[in-house]
């Protein structure tokens, strides 16, 4: 499984409507504030966002609602996964675990469901169900890209 | 024989240098560079542009931090204006040209490089830089009245804020073509554009330089 194969399967994600997009763009200052208390509150933060990566992990977050509020407005499958694979990379890089992702999204999840009208929580749970899925494959395809870019350097 | 170092060898020096600081050495890299024959396009698109992807990268793999990454950005920028005379000497028209980079985005290098190939080809380029709010903008251009109006945006999750600044500057100078780079294109989102009359997206310098007579109004 590789990159083609994560496009062939967001391809089968449905573009929501103008009402949910707007929605979830509208919300976006209380999703935000809602995923930091949650991570800020873990107990484990350290182990899954490193050391000193506070400010990057808020910068993630905001980042996130404006990319996904982008993404369900305009759906394009390989921005989608060229650009979840990026986060990977240079989050990887910089300290983040893989169980970061993980409870990241449960966490997502809670809170749309919270914030979001039924309708619009509906629509855009695919998009994250289908990010939850594919975590091992971003992890792993990431990794490469990593490793490749580390025996560059060595050579 | 041409004993001229590649420009990957270049452009790894030229790397070094912004990365620790070393301003006029990355100066002298450069006007070294365009004494070798080569023109700015070539400048802009074989040295800048590779030599800032290649920083990007580099932030990417936790291999420099976000003030390297700063440090390099403000050298290039300070050298872009040391260029500046060479480039405003040539004869002007009556052309005026606006550039901006649209809200919430930083990366004002490209657009300021786009600049100066309008100035290049004797535009009159107002340039305002980043972050630039949508109102100044449009307070700006009725002041100037510009045949142009160029933005930039580098990060594909400003699209949103793209798309509603071009509706509020269609709503005001529907007949004024816009002209629209960045590497938030690289993969996608060209569709907002095709939206609007008179939006055209341009990749790279040099097809914003070829265009450029086709531009003229």
């Amino acid at each position: 499984m590789d990159k083609e194969y994560l496009i062939k399967s967001a391809e089968k994600l449905n573009q929501v409507s103008e009402k949910t997009a707007n929605e979830y763009q509208n919300k976006r200052d209380i999703l935000i504030s809602k995923i930091n208390e949650i991570m800020l509150s873990r107990p484990d933060l350290e182990s899954l966002i490193g050391i000193e990566n506070i400010n990057m992990m808020k910068d993630n977050h905001a980042n996130h609602v404006r990319f996904i509020s982008s993404i369900i407005k305009n759906f394009e499958p390989e921005i989608l996964v060229e650009t979840v694979l990026w986060v990977f990379r240079a989050y990887r890089s910089h300290g983040f675990s893989t169980n970061y992702w993980a409870s990241q999204l449960n966490s997502w999840i809670e809170i749309l469901k919270t914030h979001l009208s039924d309708n619009a929580y509906n629509e855009i749970l695919p998009f994250y169900e289908w990010m939850q899925v594919n975590i091992p494959l971003f992890a792993k395809l990431s990794d490469d890209e990593l490793d490749k870019n580390l025996s560059q350097h060595k050579t | 024989m041409d004993n001229h170092p590649k420009v990957e060898e270049i452009s790894e020096e030229f790397v070094n240098y912004l990365l620790t600081g070393r301003k006029k050495e990355s100066s002298a890299i450069i006007f070294q560079f365009l004494n070798q024959n080569n023109s700015f396009l070539e400048l802009y698109e074989k040295l800048i542009k590779k030599s800032l992807y290649k920083i990007g990268e580099l932030w990417e793999y936790n291999k420099i931090t976000v003030a390297a990454e700063h440090l390099a950005s403000a050298i290039i920028e300070t050298i872009l204006n040391e260029l500046y005379p060479k480039i405003a000497k040539t004869e002007k028209q009556n052309k005026k040209i606006l550039l901006a980079c649209v809200e919430n985005e930083f990366h004002q290098i490209g657009i300021k490089i786009i600049s100066d190939i309008f100035e290049l080809n004797g535009w009159n380029s107002f340039f305002l830089g980043a972050n630039t709010p949508t109102n100044e903008l449009i307070r700006f251009a009725k002041s100037i009245n510009p045949d142009i109006i160029g933005l930039s945006m580098s990060i594909y999750f400003h699209l949103p804020v793209l798309e509603n600044m071009l509706l509020k500057i269609k709503d005001e100078f529907p007949e004024i073509p816009i002209i629209i780079g960045g590497q938030a294109f690289r993969y996608g989102g060209l569709e907002i554009l095709a939206k609007f009359n008179n939006v055209f997206y341009f990749a790279d310098s040099y097809e914003i330089y070829n265009s450029i007579k086709n531009l003229n109004l």
